[in-house]
């Protein structure tokens, strides 16, 4: 039996980290990166900022009631990609079995590097010292014999945000083979992937708070209460059972695009020239990676943020715009949208190469030629002289003074 | 209720009854169950989904009349693990025992009561020899679309047509029609619309009977069919709607008219059709002489072959869809076929060479 194979590799704080690479003056104080307006969120906080309770992806006016000290930077996700280059390009030098996850956010198949680097607690500590020494940044890292057990051994590696500060984590943590269950049981449930809310009341009120108590349900209770797939999925989790590998080419499963209003938009037409301005950029983004797809999705966040979310499937895989703005508007007209929307989003999946095309006896094809032409031309001039260049004629919006 | 039977045949006509159950009740959860009547020393066997209708009936000695509903799935599965012999069962209140050799069962029985009353058969009965039927409908349901999102396309059209009766079904990508002079069932302008999962399983019980009863209704229509171990009867409704005006569809005359052994072409393209993987089509070059089949599927590899055939027509490139090339050619009669093409875009025709009575139209597939 060979060595733990599978490191969880995640950047400590890494936006706000980047952000101090550039404005020193940042170090030492409680920091946010994300917008500060009335509809920003946090992107990332320090973890002086954590230790006041400031989380990832709360909205901005909480934070500031939470860490009123706080300072806000703006993101720059261009300057994040950059430095999220030079981590991988580390990585690289380890294996190239990469499964990146996030900008700060890998997992490496390390099963095949032993022999040229040694064990894998060598690796880990090594790899971390070298994104140290490479860039700067400290990264914690997890490493044990599935995906699971090393995203939560990563995350008890971490640093650690209490209310006395900054507790310093251990910046590698190995789960062995025979610490397995006891590691992994001692976890809440929402640890597990696919814990959501939905699913974490439903296991609440089977009196199931850890993931050692969701070991213990019998796995039909539990297909019973989540159904089939998710049911089983959840049990073998809950009992270290985790056959996912690390894809190294990570194939994108779908492509889409989404708009929040500065305002709720009440008005249809306003949302129809938005949704074909999302679907132009679906598409184009399609054409461009060479794909098209089969499920339109449309997604929309009403002003009390709940999600509405709806998507069709085609009798054939699309990449043009009309198709899928024309879907994604009849989903629109089936949804109640009184209370207005908040945020609007179009998307595309189950995505392949746009394959060659069944033809119908009653021409009920759904891709026009004309319009595969059309999109070649537009993606032409787009290359040319920039997005801005060209686009769809989009429906006046419906601008009168009470609305 | 008590009879005892043949486990052999109560394996047979409860599996072909059964075949209508709804796998899922819905709202009606006896749906899931098969009704059993037992008379006059014949049991009859229903299965229902409310759309299509299965009885079978075989004969059985009857120790006590009466009827009950049995969970469908469990029932079948308990009688055909049983071994060959005499099966007994007897059901009292909510409880059907199932005996068979050493073995016994009990099974929960569903509310007799619930099951759907299912009306008797109208209309005048007609008879059609079996072996025209089973051909007809061999080749023809196959062609029909299993999309329930488009009902229409899920039927197959029985239409009169010169006094004989006339199959035609489509989903849209291709279009087979089978005509059977011979069988008087409607009369003159008259057309019926039948769903094709009904024809499916009327095809499977067909085997070695010599006619087929047909009663046609208002709104189903009902095939009766001897079998070895007694009768079985299909009811189906009838889809409603106006089937695509099929005739428009068929080109009148063709340019390019290719002329083809039916075995050597259908060897051929089965063989080149394990390169093309997935949504890849099968390309055929007609040149004067032969027909090239070419499939290539990237990173997996490429296949090519030649068949010796007679081209009238200009040499042209067209493009199907593998399976659906198969099935037309399955379905074809004759040593011979003629597949007559108009450019790479346009509908093409398979048919005998010597004519005939079946039609297959095929949509090619775009290739870039």
């Amino acid at each position: 039996m060979g060595d733990l194979p599978i490191l969880h590799v995640d950047m400590d704080a890494f936006y706000v980290e980047v952000e101090r690479q550039t404005d020193p003056s940042l170090i030492g104080k409680a920091v946010i990166v994300g917008g500060e307006s009335e509809r920003g969120v946090v992107a990332s906080a320090s973890y002086e900022a954590r230790s006041m309770g400031v989380r990832s992806a709360m909205s901005s006016v909480l934070a500031r009631k939470l860490c009123p000290d706080a300072v806000f930077v703006r993101s720059n996700f261009s300057r994040y990609r950059e430095v999220s280059k030079q981590v991988h390009e580390i990585f690289d030098s380890v294996t190239p079995h990469i499964e990146p996850i996030a900008l700060d956010e890998a997992f490496l198949d390390i099963s095949g590097a032993h022999k040229l680097f040694g064990s894998s607690e060598t690796i880990a500590w090594q790899l971390r010292n070298d994104v140290y020494v490479g860039v700067g940044l400290d990264c914690s890292v997890g490493v044990a014999r599935s995906k699971l057990l090393a995203k939560l051994a990563s995350e008890a590696a971490k640093p650690k945000a209490t209310r006395r500060g900054v507790q310093p984590g251990l910046g590698v943590y190995l789960v062995p083979p025979q610490e397995e269950t006891s590691f992994l049981q001692a976890h809440p449930v929402e640890a597990l992937w696919g814990v959501g809310s939905v699913t974490f009341a439903k296991l609440k009120a089977l009196g199931i708070s850890t993931v050692g108590e969701l070991a213990l349900v019998p796995e039909d209770v539990l297909v019973e209460t989540l159904g089939t797939s998710h049911g089983m999925h959840l049990s073998e989790l809950s009992r270290g059972i985790d056959h996912r590998r690390v894809h190294s080419k990570r194939k994108s499963k779908s492509i889409s695009h989404e708009e929040t209003f500065a305002q709720d938009v009440f008005d249809r037409s306003h949302l129809v020239s938005e949704i074909i301005r999302l679907s132009d950029a679906v598409s184009t983004r399609a054409r461009r990676k060479g794909l098209a797809g089969r499920t339109v999705h449309l997604k929309i966040r009403r002003p009390d943020m709940r999600y509405l979310t709806r998507s069709v499937t085609l009798s054939e895989a699309v990449d043009i715009l009309p198709v899928i703005s024309e879907t994604a508007i009849e989903m629109l007209d089936q949804l109640d949208l009184a209370e207005g929307v908040r945020l609007l989003g179009v998307g595309l999946s189950r995505l392949g190469a746009p394959g060659p095309q069944q033809l119908t006896l009653v021409g009920e094809e759904l891709s026009d030629p004309a319009w595969g032409q059309l999109s070649a031309a537009m993606d032409r001039i787009r290359e040319r002289y920039g997005e801005a260049a060209i686009g769809p004629g989009l429906p006046r919006k419906n601008e009168g003074m009470n609305d | 209720m008590k009879f005892r039977c043949e486990r052999d045949a109560l394996v047979e006509q409860l599996g072909t009854a059964s075949r209508a159950v709804s796998s899922r009740g819905g709202a009606l959860p006896v749906l899931t169950g098969i009704h059993l009547a037992a008379r006059d020393d014949l049991l009859t066997i229903t299965g229902t989904d409310l759309e299509i209708t299965v009885r079978a009936s075989v004969s059985v000695a009857v120790t006590e009349p009466g009827e009950a509903v049995l969970p469908s799935r469990i029932a079948v599965d308990i009688v055909r693990s049983l071994d060959s012999g005499a099966v007994e069962v007897e059901v009292s209140g909510e409880e059907a025992k199932i005996v068979g050799g050493r073995s016994q069962f009990s099974v929960r029985t569903l509310p007799v009561d619930d099951f759907p009353v299912l009306a008797d058969p109208s209309g005048d009965e007609v008879t059609v020899a079996t072996a025209d039927l089973a051909a007809g409908l061999k080749q023809v349901v196959r062609a029909a679309s299993s999309d329930d999102a488009r009902p229409i396309l899920t039927g197959v059209l029985m239409s009169a047509e010169d006094g004989g009766l006339r199959l035609v079904a489509t989903d849209s990508y291709r279009l087979a029609v089978r005509d059977l002079p011979d069988a008087t069932v409607l009369s003159e302008g008259q057309k019926v619309l039948v769903p094709s999962r009904a024809l499916d399983e009327l095809s499977r019980v067909l085997g070695e009977s010599e006619e087929v009863r047909v009663r046609l209704g208002e709104r189903e229509v009902t095939f009766n069919v001897s079998v070895k171990d007694g009768e079985v009867q299909v009811t189906t409704r009838l889809i409603e709607g106006e089937f695509p005006n099929y005739r428009q569809l068929i080109p009148s005359s063709y340019p390019n008219q290719l002329t083809i052994g039916r075995e050597p072409l259908l060897e051929a393209v089965r063989r080149v059709k394990l390169m093309a993987r997935d949504t890849t089509p099968l390309r055929l070059t007609q040149k004067s002489d032969c027909v090239e089949l070419m499939a290539v599927t990237q990173d997996v590899g490429q296949a090519h072959e030649e068949v010796d055939a007679q081209y009238d027509g200009d040499e042209l490139t067209v493009a199907f869809n593998p399976d659906y090339l198969i099935q037309g050619l399955e379905a074809a009669l004759g040593d011979e076929v003629v597949l007559e093409t108009l450019d790479a875009l346009k509908p093409a025709v398979l048919r005998s060479s010597q004519g005939g009575d079946f039609l297959y139209l095929l949509m090619p597939v775009r290739v870039s």
